[in-house]
């Protein structure tokens, strides 16, 4: 989850980081307001979900409240790379000497945190790290030993102003609210100390349960797909895709699989859905939710029951089927525990599931450019 | 790393082994002839679970019934602690289960592990198997493993067993199946199963089976390259048409800044002479090919 740069000031200034004093706004009257409080010149920065938001001129920057009420007209209700601005953070321009840089990330391939400082910020970092590698410090941290034992002085001999004392909170950060990523780019130099005026955090997922507070501003934010935060909350993964062909599958690996022999063999997935391992009740929630999520041509579920069991499953289809009058042809794969059984069931119904996973792309596929069921045996409905 | 994972001294502590799905696979594990020779649960030492007794912790599961190695199937928020506590108590082998484990924390169980050399598997793995010996730890379902001279590991545990089953559908058996899991950061990466399987007398050739995201693809063909591993290695990558900066169920599955790309562990496979199919279905054959070489 990636918080919103309000979201992450408010945590980076808990473990004594100095951010820029600001307020929130969502209106022209509440920016006026804002600037009004600060007093001086005020940046507005809409908060949104996206990088590189500078790259795309969508800050503003007013010397009095009316220059901010007029920014924040302009700002408000644009659209910045798809995402509509609706909030906007009104802070204190910082009176900037020098702009560094400095984050913790995870570092997949050496499987440590990976700390980097440059005297070079305010600009794209990989940019630096491909032109000028000598001016981007990169140290690797732990998860075991203590935060205060990491040596830190190479980030001060290169960037100076203290900057290691920011880089050991920022890391303390990271290692405590179990981020993926935190980033202050730029971190400035100012005539009265160091100053995060970006923030970048994104925290881990899975670890939220142990974050009650993240969570929280988890929660306050909009959601975007309402259908993908259903998934999200079952430990779903849904993504909406533009094709006709709704796909029920299990597993992210097997599902990507599907998705790479439709588009081969010419069809357009509707979805993709990876639920892990479900029961019969869970093969109902998906039908649900993938109905609601579009109207397809063609359903292709897939089961391959390692653990589950194919017959229960089938109960699951057949009595959705039967209850829900479903109008569209579906095309069942389905192996494993039980499979005989399974197949029973699902022809009560009159599925006549396949075993083979390509069989079932091409009945799909065929099913979707206008084949007629009668055609294709193994959906006969 | 000993020449083999597990062998058929392998004796078994399954952690976590009051849940529901813990007591279902420590029965099935058992039923398929692995010795699992103890639970742990804190708490719950002195209890019998499907004949195994239980212990306090992987400390006195190892002095009390001689564990050597666990499988934990406790809950993600639960692993840190638990994993930590097995590598202190002096446990090898670990491997771990479940989905949704913070990152963080698999990072601090990876750290330990290499400090105390073990070896440790997932998170997000269905588990290991090795066919000759009938030894699995974890939950891939047996009925499709046969013993073989193929060796896999697979990041996705679905298509997995979905490769396993058109191998022993054509008669090839496997030597020792792993999955390495489905997560950003796992314990046990393709490189060190390709290390494995290049001193792994029972296997001759290796079935990779990866996916899109991440760069366990393109470090495995480094050692393809550098000529530490020179056994036939076969792969099938899935998600050439996953949409691109999105997740698709796992954490490894992102394409970030061109590393991690299908194009990438292409051309990483191409330097390294590693036969990658282009369909599920080319795989048997290639296998097939690799083994007759």
């Amino acid at each position: 989850m990636k918080l919103r740069e309000y979201q992450a000031k408010e945590v980076f200034a808990r473990y004594g980081i100095t951010v820029p004093e600001g307020e929130l706004a969502r209106s022209e009257q509440e920016a006026r307001a804002a600037a009004e409080k600060l007093g001086g010149p005020v940046v507005i920065k809409p908060q949104l979900g996206i990088k590189g938001r500078g790259k795309v001129g969508g800050i503003g920057f007013a010397d009095d409240p009316d220059g901010a009420a007029a920014e924040a007209a302009r700002l408000l209700g644009s659209d910045v790379r798809g995402e509509v601005v609706r909030t906007l953070l009104v802070e204190r321009r910082a009176r900037i000497e020098r702009e560094l840089y400095l984050s913790v990330a995870v570092d997949h391939g050496a499987r440590l945190p990976l700390l980097m400082a440059s005297p070079r910020g305010g600009v794209d970092i990989e940019e630096v790290a491909r032109t000028s590698p000598d001016q981007l410090l990169r140290l690797h941290g732990s998860m075991v030993d203590p935060v205060e034992d990491l040596d830190l002085s190479a980030v001060d001999e290169l960037l100076g102003d203290g900057a290691a004392d920011v880089m050991r909170a920022l890391y303390r950060c990271f290692r405590e609210t179990d981020a993926e990523m935190v980033e202050v780019n730029p971190l400035v130099v100012t005539p009265d100390g160091l100053m995060a005026v970006d923030a970048v955090l994104n925290v881990d997922d899975a670890a939220l349960p142990r974050h009650p507070d993240l969570q929280a501003m988890r929660e306050s934010l909009p959601t975007d797909d309402p259908l993908a935060e259903e998934a999200r909350a079952r430990h779903w993964t849904y993504i909406k895709l533009d094709g006709d062909i709704a796909i029920l599958s299990s597993g992210a690996g097997l599902t990507m699989t599907i998705l790479d022999l439709l588009e081969r063999a010419g069809g357009k997935a509707a979805n993709f859905l990876d639920t892990a391992q479900i029961d019969e009740q869970g093969m109902v929630a998906a039908f649900d939710l993938l109905r609601r999520a579009s109207t397809p041509k063609v359903w292709l579920i897939n089961i391959f029951a390692g653990l589950n069991r194919c017959d229960r499953l089938a109960e699951g289809i057949r009595d959705y089927v039967r209850e829900q009058q479903l109008p569209q042809p579906i095309v069942v794969r389905m192996v494993g525990n039980m499979e005989q059984e399974g197949h029973r069931i699902l022809r009560e119904v009159c599925i006549e599931p396949v075993t083979e996973l390509e069989q079932a792309i091409e009945h799909c596929v065929a099913l979707s450019q206008g084949g007629r069921t009668d055609d294709v045996p193994h959906c006969r409905r | 790393m000993t020449s083999h994972i597990v062998d058929a001294d392998t004796a078994v502590a399954v952690v976590g082994i009051t849940g529901q799905a813990a007591r279902l696979h420590t029965r099935i594990m058992k039923a398929y002839g692995t010795q699992v020779v103890a639970g742990v649960r804190p708490g719950a030492a002195g209890q019998q679970v499907e004949g195994v007794p239980v212990f306090d912790s992987a400390a006195e599961a190892m002095a009390g019934a001689g564990a050597n190695a666990a499988v934990l199937f406790v809950p993600a928020l639960a692993i840190r602690a638990a994993a930590l506590e097995a590598l202190d108590a002096g446990l090898k082998l670990l491997v771990m289960v479940p989905e949704h484990v913070p990152v963080h924390d698999t990072l601090a169980i990876a750290e330990r592990a290499r400090q105390v050399g073990a070896q440790v598997v997932g998170p997000n793995t269905p588990g290991l198997i090795r066919p000759s010996v009938k030894c699995k730890l974890g939950f891939l379902p047996e009925a499709y493993f046969t013993p073989g001279p193929v060796g896999v590991a697979s990041r996705s545990g679905t298509l997995h067993y979905e490769m396993v089953r058109r191998l022993t559908g054509e008669g090839i058996g496997q030597s020792t199946c792993v999955g390495v899991g489905g997560d950003g950061v796992v314990g046990t990466t393709f490189a060190d199963m390709l290390r494995f399987f290049q001193d792994d007398p029972e296997t001759r050739a290796v079935l990779m089976v990866g996916e899109i995201g991440g760069t366990m693809e393109e470090d495995a063909a480094e050692l393809v390259i550098a000529g530490e591993v020179t056994k036939p290695v076969v792969s099938f990558l899935a998600g050439r048409n996953a949409p691109p900066d999105k997740r698709m169920g796992h954490a490894g599955a992102i394409i970030a800044a061109g590393r991690g790309t299908i194009e990438s562990k292409e051309e990483a496979f191409g330097r390294a002479g590693i036969a990658l199919a282009d369909l599920p279905g080319d795989v048997v054959p290639m296998l097939r090919r690799a083994l007759e070489r």
